[in-house]
């Protein structure tokens, strides 16, 4: 499934850590570069300037509440290219302008593999 | 229509003349109603948006115009609705008539006929107890608008733990030499995540004691003799979410003693302590003693792997595992968040002192 080209760094907000145990697995199975995670829209604000990644995956809910538009958001201002990665697909569809696409939960391999694509795009 | 927490407890008076507005306005005042005045048809439609309790409308104002704006609002009511109008009918007026036509023209309504002039406590006590019917109806509104939060939240909460046990199932799948294998690691897994489950549902609050949290996960390891694995450390209340991944890291650590570590023999002990430390949030350890002689593992399997990441996305800083000959250590440290924290700067360890 690997894409022979340069290798995507991935950085993953998000607050359930089976979930991100299973994508960081999946990232690197799919021959990119997992760039690191944190489970609120405050640890990433706090880590960001050492945080290199090409594009950056998004919960809605994170541990410090529904903070994952407003961190989508923050991160575009950054110019920090954002897929949603979230079981609440409506509230994604409602904010789409601030990524590039959404990966449903539970994650597949397939789906991921296809929206990391649109990161090469940026 | 606004349907802010304060609509609905107030009388909305229609009287197109002004000594019958300045009547009723004083009236119901003086019994403790709040009371919005409307004269004509525009007047009303900006009222009826504000959300009254309900109407009390002189004879006067029972024009075409007029009916057909209360008319729409009614046929904008939510199904929980059912707006009170209170009608002061002339004496001399075809009461059947009229009633007949209001009753048609407005479904929705709880329509109270009076004829005039009407004896001040009859109306006071027919708006009151109209009043009383209306805050009622809000009642069932707040209770149907919590129903829809708790659905959303509840499925909310089902897709998160379906996500789980399907990255439980992926990851289980990925490392297991055997189907048996699987399915023994799969299980022993998921009655783990059960078990904390229960625990985090029975709770009283929104924490658990981390002391609990451990004597769960490791009360199979247990059974006969208390003293494999010993714990030491301070109350330290949990958020949910924090309870449910030291719930099966210690899942993990006990598997893999178990399995290849101290508690594969008799004389083998397990310590975990905790401890507080005002800056440095929750330091938590894991030691392993009197097993058989440890090596690092050639390939890193489930258990290695999620305790790097849920320890990492749980304290921020990933946990050091070191393999020792003498046994396994792991420790890791650092402040843990609430999950509805004041930007995130709150510390998830409220501590219970006594």
């Amino acid at each position: 499934m690997t894409d022979n080209l340069q290798p995507l760094r991935i950085f993953y907000l998000e607050d359930n850590p089976l979930i991100v145990f299973h994508v960081e697995a999946m990232i690197e199975d799919l021959g990119h570069v997992f760039a690191g995670t944190a489970d609120s829209f405050a640890d990433l604000k706090r880590i960001f300037d050492a945080i290199e990644a090409d594009g950056t995956l998004v919960d809605i809910d994170l541990a410090d509440g529904r903070t994952g538009i407003a961190a989508a958001e923050w991160l575009g201002g950054k110019g920090m290219p954002v897929l949603f990665v979230t079981g609440q697909e409506g509230i994604a569809a409602e904010h789409s302008k601030l990524a590039l696409g959404l990966v449903r939960k539970p994650v597949s391999a397939r789906d991921l593999a296809a929206k990391l694509r649109l990161f090469r795009r940026e | 229509m606004s349907q802010d927490d304060t609509s609905l407890d107030w009388v909305l008076a229609l009287a197109p003349y002004r000594r019958d507005a300045d009547y009723l306005e004083t009236l119901l005042t003086q019994h403790g109603l709040a009371v919005r005045r409307a004269a004509d048809q525009e007047d009303l439609a900006v009222r009826l948006d504000e959300g009254p309790g309900l109407i009390v409308a002189t004879h006067e104002a029972l024009r075409p115009e007029v009916i057909e704006v209360i008319r729409a609002h009614l046929r904008e009511q939510p199904d929980w609705s059912e707006m009170p109008i209170i009608m002061l009918l002339d004496r001399a007026a075809p009461q059947t008539r009229i009633r007949a036509e209001l009753n048609a023209a407005w479904p929705g309504s709880r329509l109270i006929y009076y004829q005039r002039p009407v004896a001040t406590l009859d109306l006071v006590s027919g708006v009151q107890s109209a009043m009383l019917a209306r805050l009622r109806q809000r009642e069932v509104r707040d209770h149907i608008g919590r129903e829809i939060e708790l659905r959303r939240e509840l499925n909310h909460r089902v897709k998160n733990i379906l996500a789980s046990v399907s990255s439980i199932f992926a990851m289980t799948r990925r490392g297991a030499v055997s189907l048996d294998d699987f399915a023994k690691d799969f299980s022993g897994r998921l009655t783990a995540l059960a078990n904390v489950h229960t625990a985090v549902f029975e709770m009283d609050g929104e924490t658990l004691d981390l002391a609990d949290i451990a004597a769960l996960t490791f009360k199979p390891y247990r059974s006969e003799d208390q003293d494999r694995i010993l714990t030491a450390g301070p109350k330290v209340a949990l958020v949910r979410e924090a309870a449910t991944t030291l719930a099966l890291c210690f899942h993990e650590l006990a598997t893999n003693a178990l399995k290849y570590g101290a508690l594969s023999r008799p004389e083998g002990k397990v310590r975990v302590d905790w401890s507080l430390a005002p800056n440095a949030g929750l330091k938590l350890s894991w030691t392993e003693s009197g097993g058989p002689a440890v090596t690092a593992p050639e390939r890193t399997g489930y258990g290695t792997r999620y305790l790097s990441a849920a320890l990492r996305n749980l304290f921020g800083s990933p946990p050091d595992i070191a393999y020792d000959v003498g046994g396994l250590r792991l420790s890791v440290s650092g402040p843990l968040r609430e999950p509805e924290g004041n930007a995130g700067s709150r510390h998830a360890l409220d501590r219970n002192d006594g």
